[in-house]
C-alpha cells in the first residue's frame, strides 16, 4: 500500500487526502494550521467568465489549467461534486456556463458551482428577491445591498427586519455564531413562529450566509417549508460557514476513510532516499512539542500560496517556499512584487513554483526535484487567482491530478 | 463671487496657521484660517509625532535646541492632552562616533536642554528590549505628541475667539493693489464656488507649498524640500522616545505612539511638495538602523509607511544639495522687506515642537505694521480640550467594558482600534458634506490598525451607504483601500503581505467590489 503524506489542510489537501484515501492509499494529512477555507466563500470559482470550459484554451501556457488539462478539471469537479452530494450538501452549476450570484457588498459575483442554498440566489432565477435583515449583525447590510444591486439592474423588492431569539452577543458576533443558533431545532421551531406573520406574499428570500453547519441542509428545509418560501444565502465576511463546511464534511470523510490527520504539524526537515538524493524519503514533523519522522512512499505539498504559508515573501527581495525551499518564480526586485491598487494585478499573487504536468515541482534546470514529491493548489505559479476568478477550480484540478500522478 | 474681509488672512492648515490663527484671535484681531484639505494633513500631520526635547540640535543647531527645549516645557502645560509623556534617551550604540555623547551632553548643559546619563542597568530595566551593547544612554524629555489632536484643539481654540476656519477652501491667487496684497481669491473645493477675501494682512504659512504661495504674488521664495519616510511598526516596541546619540541622520530615532511604535526618519531632497514616494532602499536603511537600537526589529511587522516634506529656508545660493544640513530653526519672512511687497509674511520652516513661538514672533510683526498693542498671551492660556482622549483604545476598551454587550448599535465595526457602530453613526451625524471614508478614519482612528482596514472598509462604507440618500458608490470604498494599501505597499512582504492578500481576498474573491467598472480602478 502506498503511503502518501499531505501536507496543508485548505481545499487542495483536504481534497487531495480523501481522493487518495478512496484509491486505496494510506495517508497522512499533516496540517501546521487551519487550512484557508475559513477564508473563501463556499462556492467553486473556475473561471471568471460567462462560459469558463470555452476559454479554457485562452488561458496563458503556464497556467495550472494548461498543465492539468480540462478532463482532469471536469473529473475533478464532479468527484468533489460527489463527495458534497453525499455528505447532504449538493452543488449545483456547470462548467460551461457561470451563474451569477449576489455579493454581500451588491455586486454581482460570477461561478462555476455553488451549495444549491448559495446557487438559489442565482440572479437570472425567477421569483422577485427579498432580503432578510439580522438586527444587530455587523457582516450583513441588506439596505446596502439592494441600493447596489439596483445599480447592476438587480431588483430588491424590500428588506425585512428578521428577529432571531437569544442573539449573540450584538457587539462582536460573527457568522459562526449566527450559524450556531440555527444548529438548534428547538431555537428554529420559535424563530419560524416569529418570521411567519412578518413574511406574507414573499417568494424568495436571501439571507447572510449562516444557516448551520452540518445540519444545513436540514436547516434550510425546514425553513422554506415551514414559511413556504423559497431561500437563499449570501456569503459575507470571513469566518465563512460555507467555507466551514466544506471543511468539515472533508475532514469527516477523510476520517472516515483511515486518513491519519496531524493537526498542529510543521515540517521541519525531510529524509532523503536514495536513487541519487531524488527521492523524499520521509519527513520530520514537529507537533505540540514534540517530534514525528514519518516514512513517505510520496509526499503531496498542499501548503498554498502567499496568504496561508506555503510561500514566504521575505524583505530582501525573496519569496520562499516553506517547506522544502523549492524555487519560486517571482519579481527579483520586491518593489514589482506590489501593483499601485489593491485591485491591480499582482505579480506576488501570480508568483510560486512550477510543475510539469505530473505535478512535479522542477529546479531551475526544468527537471523534477524529486520523483516522488508533487505539488498542487495555491503555491503554483503562473495564475491570478482573484482577478481570474479560478482559486477553487485550481485546487480541485490540480489535487486531483496530483493525487492520479502520484498513485499511478 | 461673494466677498468678505478680514484683519488676519492665513494660508494654511498645519500647525503653523493654526497657531498663528490661534495667537491672533487671542490678542483680539479677526481672523480667517484656510486650508486645501483638512487640518494638519501637510507636514503637520506627516511626522513621528515627537515633542522635541531639544537634544536632537544640541550640537547641530543651537538655536533651534533651544527654542524645542523653552517650547517642550511650555506645551506641556498648555495642551497636556496632547502629550503622553514618554520621555527620552540618548543612546551611544557600537556604531556611532566615541567622542559624540560627551561633546553633545556638555552642548545640552550650555543650552539649557535638560539631560542626565543613567547607568546601562537602569537604562535596561527602562526598555529591556534595548541593545545591550549600548555604551552610554542619557534621559531626556522628549515626548509624544499627537499632532492631530493639538491641530483639532486649535481650530476649536481659534473658533472661540472668534475666528473662522475654512476646510476645503484653496487659494486661487493673490490680489495685489500696488505694492500692497489687498485681497486673496479663494475656491471652495466641495462646492466649486470662488469667494473674495480682503484682508489688511496675508500669512502664507503653506509649508512645502509655501514656494507657490509667493509665487502667486510673483516673489520666488528660495525654499529646500526635504522629504522624511518613517515606518510604523505595529507594536509598541519601546515605551520611551529612544535617540541614537550621534549627529542627526536616517534612521535615529523610535517614538512609541500608542499602540505602534514609529521608526524615523530619511532626508532626501525632492523638487516637489508631493513627492511622497518611498524608495525600498529607504525602508531598508530605517529598519537596519532601527535594528542597531532595537535588536531583531527588522523581523517584527511594519504596519505602514508615510513620507512628510519639511520646507527648509534656504537663502543663499548653497552648493550643499543635501538638506539635512540645512537649519531647521524657522523664518518669518516680511515680503515688504524682501520683497517690497506690503502686508504679506511668509512662516517657514520650524518643527512642530516650535509652532507656538513661530506664532508668537509672527502676530508680534503683524500687531507692530497694524499697530495694535496687544502682547501674546499663547505661552500661558491652556488649549480647550475638545474631545479628550476618546478614541485611544484604553479609553475605548473602558467604555466597552461598563457598556451592555447587547446594545444593539454598539457592534464593532472596527476591532483593530475598537470603533463601534454608535461612534461611527455619531460621526456621520457631524459630518460636512463630501465627507468621505478617509475622513471619517482621521476622526475616529477606523481603519489604522494591524489589519489595515480589511473588515472595518466593508462595515463602515455599508453604514454610510444605509443611512445616506444618494446611491452608494464603490469609488468610495475603492479609494479608502487603496489610500491605506498606498501606504503599506512599500513594506509588504512577510505578514504585512499576508494582510494585503487577505484584504483582496475579502474585496475580490467575495465581495467582488471590482465589478462596478466604472466605480474601481
Amino acid at each position: 500500500m502506498t503511503h502518501i503524506i499531505v501536507i496543508g489542510g485548505g481545499l487542495t489537501g483536504l481534497f487531495a487526502a480523501v481522493v487518495a484515501a478512496e484509491q486505496g492509499a494510506s495517508v497522512t494529512l499533516a496540517m501546521k494550521g487551519r487550512g484557508g477555507l475559513s477564508l473563501s466563500h463556499g462556492c467553486i470559482d473556475v473561471l471568471d467568465r460567462s462560459a469558463p470550459s470555452r476559454s479554457l484554451s485562452l488561458l496563458p501556457e503556464h497556467h495550472p489549467y494548461k498543465l492539468t488539462g480540462k478532463a482532469n478539471l471536469k473529473d475533478a469537479i464532479s468527484r468533489f461534486r460527489d463527495l458534497m452530494r453525499h455528505a447532504g450538501y449538493p452543488y449545483t452549476g456547470k462548467i460551461s456556463r457561470s451563474m451569477s450570484i449576489l455579493t454581500a457588498l451588491g455586486t454581482i459575483k460570477r461561478t462555476s458551482f455553488a451549495p444549491s442554498g448559495i446557487a438559489r440566489g442565482n440572479i437570472s432565477s425567477s421569483g422577485s428577491i427579498v432580503l432578510g435583515n439580522f438586527l444587530g449583525f455587523r457582516d450583513f447590510y441588506p439596505t446596502m445591498i439592494q441600493k447596489q444591486a439596483r445599480k447592476a439592474g438587480v431588483k430588491i423588492v424590500k428588506v425585512i427586519d428578521l428577529p432571531l431569539l437569544d442573539q449573540p452577543n450584538y457587539r462582536d458576533a460573527y457568522s459562526t455564531d449566527y450559524a450556531h443558533l440555527f444548529e438548534d431545532t428547538e431555537w428554529r421551531e420559535e424563530v419560524i413562529r416569529m418570521w411567519r406573520p412578518l413574511l406574507p406574499g414573499v417568494k424568495r428570500l436571501g439571507l447572510p450566509a449562516v444557516l448551520g453547519f452540518q445540519s444545513h441542509c436540514e436547516i434550510l428545509e425546514d425553513l422554506e417549508d415551514s414559511l413556504g418560501i423559497e431561500i437563499f444565502e449570501i456569503p459575507s465576511l470571513p469566518p465563512s460557514v460555507p467555507g466551514l463546511r466544506i471543511e468539515r464534511i472533508l475532514l469527516q470523510q477523510a476520517e472516515a476513510l483511515g486518513v491519519r490527520v496531524i493537526e498542529g504539524a510543521g515540517v521541519i526537515g525531510r529524509i532523503d532516499g536514495r536513487s541519487r538524493g531524488k527521492r523524499v524519503a520521509g519527513l520530520v514533523l514537529h507537533s505540540t512539542g514534540r517530534t514525528v519522522q514519518l516514512d513517505a512512499d510520496v509526499v503531496l505539498l498542499a501548503t498554498g500560496g502567499i496568504l496561508n504559508g506555503g510561500l514566504v515573501s521575505q524583505q530582501n527581495h525573496r519569496i520562499r517556499e516553506s517547506v522544502f525551499d523549492l524555487p519560486v518564480h517571482h519579481p527579483n526586485n520586491r518593489s514589482d512584487w506590489v501593483g499601485l491598487s489593491l485591485f491591480h494585478r499582482q505579480a506576488y499573487a501570480s508568483a510560486g513554483i512550477c510543475v510539469n504536468a505530473h505535478m512535479q515541482p522542477l529546479g531551475l534546470d526544468e527537471k523534477p526535484m524529486f520523483n516522488n514529491l508533487f505539488a498542487a493548489g495555491g503555491l503554483l505559479s503562473g495564475a491570478c487567482r482573484s482577478l481570474d476568478g479560478c482559486r477553487q477550480g485550481i485546487d480541485l484540478a490540480t489535487a486531483y491530478c496530483a493525487i492520479n500522478e502520484a498513485l499511478r | 463671487m461673494s466677498s468678505l474681509s478680514t484683519q488676519v488672512l492665513v494660508i494654511g492648515g498645519g500647525a503653523t496657521g493654526l497657531g498663528i490663527a490661534w495667537d491672533a484671535a487671542l490678542r483680539g484681531l479677526k481672523v480667517v484660517l484656510i486650508e486645501q484639505s483638512d487640518i494638519g494633513q501637510g507636514t503637520s500631520g506627516r511626522h513621528h509625532g515627537l515633542l522635541h526635547s531639544g537634544g536632537r540640535y544640541a550640537l547641530s543647531d543651537p538655536v533651534t535646541a533651544r527654542d524645542c527645549a523653552s517650547e517642550n516645557k511650555i506645551l506641556r502645560q498648555i495642551a497636556p492632552h496632547t502629550i503622553e509623556d514618554t520621555g527620552g534617551l540618548f543612546v551611544a550604540t557600537p556604531a556611532d562616533p566615541v567622542d559624540y555623547p560627551d561633546r553633545w551632553f556638555s552642548a545640552c548643559s550650555q543650552l539649557n536642554v535638560p539631560a542626565q546619563e543613567i547607568s546601562l542597568s537602569t537604562m535596561l530595566e527602562r526598555e529591556p528590549l534595548l541593545n545591550p551593547r549600548i555604551s552610554r544612554s542619557f534621559l531626556v524629555q522628549d515626548a509624544s505628541i499627537d499632532s492631530f489632536d493639538l491641530a483639532h484643539a486649535l481650530v476649536k481654540g481659534i473658533e472661540e475667539h472668534g475666528g473662522v476656519v475654512l476646510l476645503r477652501h484653496q487659494l486661487a491667487s493673490l490680489i495685489r493693489h500696488q505694492d500692497r496684497l489687498v485681497a486673496a481669491k479663494i475656491i471652495d473645493l466641495s462646492t466649486g464656488r470662488s469667494l473674495k477675501l480682503s484682508t489688511s494682512i496675508l500669512i502664507n504659512a503653506t509649508g512645502p507649498w509655501a514656494k507657490t504661495t509667493t509665487a502667486m504674488a510673483g516673489i520666488d521664495l528660495p525654499l529646500a524640500l526635504g522629504k522624511g519616510t518613517l515606518i510604523a511598526m505595529s507594536h509598541r516596541l519601546v515605551n520611551t522616545v529612544v535617540n541614537r546619540c550621534k549627529p542627526p541622520s536616517d534612521g535615529d530615532i523610535i517614538v512609541p505612539v500608542g499602540t505602534v511604535s514609529i521608526v524615523g526618519t530619511t532626508d532626501v531632497p525632492v523638487k516637489e511638495p508631493t513627492s511622497l514616494e518611498i524608495e525600498p532602499w529607504e525602508v531598508d536603511l530605517l529598519l537596519a538602523e532601527g535594528d542597531l537600537l532595537l535588536p531583531g526589529l527588522r523581523d517584527s511587522r511594519p504596519l505602514r509607511t508615510w513620507a512628510g516634506i519639511r520646507p527648509l529656508y534656504q537663502p543663499t545660493e548653497s552648493n550643499d544639495s543635501q538638506t539635512r544640513s540645512l537649519l531647521r530653526s524657522h523664518v518669518v519672512l516680511d515680503h515688504e522687506e524682501t520683497d517690497g511687497l506690503q502686508c504679506f509674511i511668509s512662516v517657514i520652516g520650524g518643527k512642530l515642537t516650535t509652532f507656538r513661538l513661530m506664532a508668537e514672533e509672527t502676530v508680534d510683526l503683524i500687531c507692530d505694521k497694524l499697530e495694535i498693542d496687544q502682547k501674546c498671551s499663547t505661552a500661558s492660556t491652556p488649549l480647550p480640550n475638545k474631545m479628550g482622549k476618546f478614541y485611544s483604545l484604553p479609553s475605548r476598551l473602558e467604555k466597552l467594558e461598563h457598556q451592555d454587550p447587547l446594545a444593539s448599535s454598539d457592534q464593532i465595526v472596527c476591532e483593530c482600534e475598537l470603533v463601534t457602530r454608535s461612534d461611527l453613526e455619531l460621526a456621520l451625524e457631524n459630518a460636512t458634506a463630501g465627507t468621505d471614508l478617509d475622513d471619517l478614519r482621521r476622526d475616529l482612528r477606523m481603519g489604522m490598525g494591524p489589519c489595515q482596514a480589511g473588515f472595518c472598509s466593508y462595515r463602515s462604507y455599508a453604514i454610510s451607504s444605509e443611512r445616506s440618500s444618494k446611491p452608494p458608490s464603490l469609488k468610495e470604498l475603492c479609494n479608502f483601500l487603496d489610500e491605506r494599501w498606498k501606504g503599506i505597499r512599500p513594506v509588504a512582504w512577510g505578514s504585512t503581505l499576508q494582510q494585503m492578500e487577505l484584504s483582496r481576498r475579502i474585496y475580490l474573491d467575495l465581495l467582488a467590489a471590482n465589478q462596478d467598472s466604472e466605480d474601481c480602478p
